[in-house]
């Protein structure tokens, strides 16, 4: 019954959370300004794209630093459906995500076969040899990229100029359905499957877990995730080339925020972004044109400052503070 | 305890970090501003370039905003603009990232006010930079990026200074032209090396195009990823199919890199010319040493220039007291100072700040540009700088002669280049 209630509270915050995200554009004030209404996009796009690696990296324990490959393919499907062909971005961003799907799970099934260390140099590899292809693969662009150029704003096209408030809510849908559907993982059998290869794949499969068909449905659901997060960045930035979303710098994102939030948490990849993407917006803003890079020395700082603090995460200070509350009231009673 | 004395004091220290950003961008209170943003890879590969274009377009900005009637550049002579008006530059950082370029460059409109934006260096960053500029229908002045794309989108708040890699490509052929006639090169074929940018890119295309419209056939096309740690193969490829003439565009180390492989292969091309890249960069140059010499390249500006253009010296004077005293400015650099210089004018001449009438103003006149070669700028519609010019100069004793065109010649061309067995 306890576990049960703890459920229900963490939806209720779920439900909460997704009220005050709602309305915050519409409040008089700081969050009407452009700069402002960036960060929040930037935070729940950051988020969402933790998220989904969340479920791979996380919850079923397979680092994987190749995210920004599958965060590519869905960038170049709906840069490929808006440049190449002048259609709405819709259907080039779900053709991205299955084919994102289709591609993580072919280039998995060989890598899942490499355990540990083996498995995320792999997709190190990966990521490098994607963004050569893509930088010599013309009919994609190659290296010139995809450039957009002026359509009609509005939901069809998923572009906005004057205003950020569209971008604002395509991202509170995204953030919905990506942490919607972690949601829905955690309580159910995959989740408990997911949970069982990460703390021992050899338990699991004695107890009945098919550890490779739950890595690999974990791995689609993950690229597949992660390239609608790509087909939002292409569309909120009028263009895609390959440094920009099939790289090193950016799978590195995946991870980093997730770990510093709290690996394996519904709440940690939130969390994480929280802290990392204002961090990282408003350190350039303010220092940024100083030169030498004063913004990402304060960047790099802060990420020591919790990880030497805490390695679980932002989630881990937050559970130590809960404990240590629930410890002085039991002490007071 | 120690754990904690140490998280404690790192926290101290991007407090007081942070506190120094925010009262220096608390600052500007002053009426009569013209805020105008900067936007160069402050960070990143292309840090030190972008870091010089930002001090020459604070070099820009100071003999505007102050009388210094020692100075044969407009507006020297008087104080600030239409009527007393100063500008304040608002710098920002892209780290050679197009998607920070295109969220910087709203933060600087919508969040700083910025009146137009200078920048930014990487035509992959100045792209997106300027499209959100001419969506605001604000001005966007770009001194040095290159790609030819850039002005083919018709934008009409977006100028160009420098020349464009087309206008260099002819210039190539055009001399190769000319050396086969007077000095009997005899070279009928020609190779790329780029980095696969859009710079390089474009850059290898019109080399291409213009190469093959004058009868070369190019016999080899080689592109590399920028930041390369190894360019032997790439090399090696050259070598295999030997070009009488190598067009580059090799930014940066990466130009080191390509020299020095070339000198381990023991193999040169009987002319190397280089669009605006580490060839022009003097401090790369004074690294290479001895090596650097017999490469050539179109140059929009070096200090052997002061007696084409008579008034670069004094300015640089005020350059250098904002940068490294010992680099003076280079092609790109300058370009940032010019696209300062012409906007001074041409809101000064407008009278208005009102993006479009001075948009307009831009485009109705020919600026007088002492720092640009040729001296005048003008805008053809898309905002290419017509009057653009480029002349060709050869590494000879690690100073830059120009060779070409031959009526501004200096010194003649050391054609083939001198084999790395007999330097």
């Amino acid at each position: 019954m306890k576990a049960r209630g703890k459920t229900e509270g963490k939806d209720l915050l779920w439900f909460g959370l997704l009220g005050v995200l709602a309305v915050m554009p519409l409040i008089p004030g700081p969050l009407q300004g452009s700069f402002t209404q960036h960060v929040m996009i930037q935070i729940l796009l950051y988020a969402c794209m933790a998220q989904a690696w969340n479920i791979l990296g996380g919850y079923c324990g397979q680092v994987s630093f190749g995210h920004s490959v599958f965060f590519g393919i869905g960038a170049y499907g709906a840069g490929m459906a808006v440049v190449k062909y002048g259609m709405i971005p819709w259907p080039g961003a779900i053709a991205g995500a299955l084919i994102a799907a289709a591609v993580a799970v072919a280039i998995s099934y060989p890598c899942f076969k490499l355990k540990g260390h083996y498995f995320a140099i792999a997709t190190f590899a990966i990521v490098e040899i994607c963004n050569r292809l893509f930088m010599v693969w013309y009919w994609v662009g190659g290296a010139l990229g995809l450039d957009y150029s002026f359509s009609e704003p509005g939901w069809t096209h998923f572009v906005w100029y004057e205003s950020k408030r569209g971008y604002f809510y395509g991202a509170l849908l995204l953030f919905i359905l990506v942490f919607g559907v972690v949601r829905w993982i955690e309580k159910n059998r995959l989740g408990f499957y997911l949970r069982a290869v990460r703390e021992g794949q050899e338990t699991a499969e004695s107890l009945g877990v098919n550890s490779t068909k739950v890595k690999l449905m974990a791995m689609a659901v993950s690229a597949f995730m992660a390239a609608l997060c790509g087909a939002f960045f292409a569309q909120y930035n009028y263009r895609v080339d390959p440094p920009m979303v099939m790289s090193l710098d950016m799978s590195m994102k995946f991870v980093l925020i997730t770990i510093l939030g709290g690996l394996g948490t519904f709440y940690g990849p939130l969390l994480g972004a929280a802290l990392l993407i204002p961090l990282q917006e408003y350190s350039r803003a303010l220092l940024g044109g100083m030169g030498g890079g004063v913004d990402l020395i304060i960047f790099g700082l802060l990420i020591i400052v919790v990880v030497v603090y805490q390695p679980k995460g932002i989630m881990g200070i937050i559970d130590g503070i809960a404990s240590k509350m629930k410890r002085s009231e039991e002490g007071g009673k | 305890m120690k754990r904690r004395f140490f998280g404690k004091g790192l926290l101290l220290v991007l407090v007081s970090l942070l506190m120094v950003g925010v009262l220096a961008g608390t600052s500007l209170a002053d009426e009569k501003v013209i805020k105008i943003g900067t936007l160069f890879p402050l960070t990143g590969s292309c840090a030190l370039a972008g870091q010089r274009c930002r001090a020459a377009v604070d070099t820009a900005v100071e003999v505007v905003n102050n009388a210094h009637p020692e100075l044969q550049v407009p507006l020297a002579a008087q104080e600030g603009i239409m009527g007393g008006y100063k500008i304040v530059l608002i710098h920002a950082d892209h780290q050679g990232k197009p998607d920070v370029a295109k969220s910087e460059a709203e933060r600087l409109f919508d969040q700083e006010k910025v009146w137009a934006v200078i920048g930014s260096y990487n035509s992959a960053a100045t792209k997106p930079a300027s499209f959100v500029a001419e969506l605001k229908k604000q001005i966007f002045m770009c001194g040095c990026s290159s790609s030819g794309a850039l002005t083919e989108r018709n934008f009409k708040y977006f100028f160009r200074m420098a020349p464009t890699d087309k206008t260099e490509s002819l210039e190539f052929v055009e001399f190769i032209e000319w050396i086969n006639e007077t000095k009997n090169a005899d070279i009928k074929t020609v190779g790329l090396i780029y980095e696969n940018t859009e710079f390089g890119k474009h850059a290898a295309e019109e080399g291409r195009k213009a190469a093959e419209a004058a009868g070369f056939k190019v016999v080899a096309d080689v592109a590399y990823n920028p930041g390369a740690t190894n360019l032997n193969s790439e090399v090696q490829t050259l070598k295999a199919a030997d070009p009488g003439a190598v067009f580059g565009a090799c930014l940066g180390g990466d130009y080191t890199l390509w020299v020095r492989t070339m000198k381990q292969m023991d193999w040169l091309p009987k002319v190397s010319l280089n669009y605006c890249t580490g060839y022009q960069d003097p401090i790369i140059a004074g690294q290479l040493g001895e090596d650097a010499n017999y490469f050539m390249g179109g140059t929009g500006y070096a200090p052997e220039f002061a007696g084409l253009m008579p008034a670069v010296a004094a300015v640089e004077e005020i350059y250098k007291s904002k940068t490294d005293p010992s680099v003076p400015f280079d092609s790109d650099s300058i370009q940032e100072a010019v696209a300062l210089f012409i906007l001074a004018q041409a809101i000064d001449k407008a009278g208005s700040l009102d993006p479009t009438v001075v948009a307009e103003t831009l485009y109705a006149n020919e600026w007088e540009s002492p720092l640009s070669m040729g001296g005048k700028v003008a805008f053809a519609p898309g905002g290419q700088n017509i009057k653009a010019m480029s002349m060709l100069t050869q590494l000879q004793g690690g100073e830059y002669k120009r060779v070409y065109p031959a009526d501004l010649a200096d010194t003649e061309p050391v054609v083939p280049m001198v084999p790395w067995s007999k330097r």
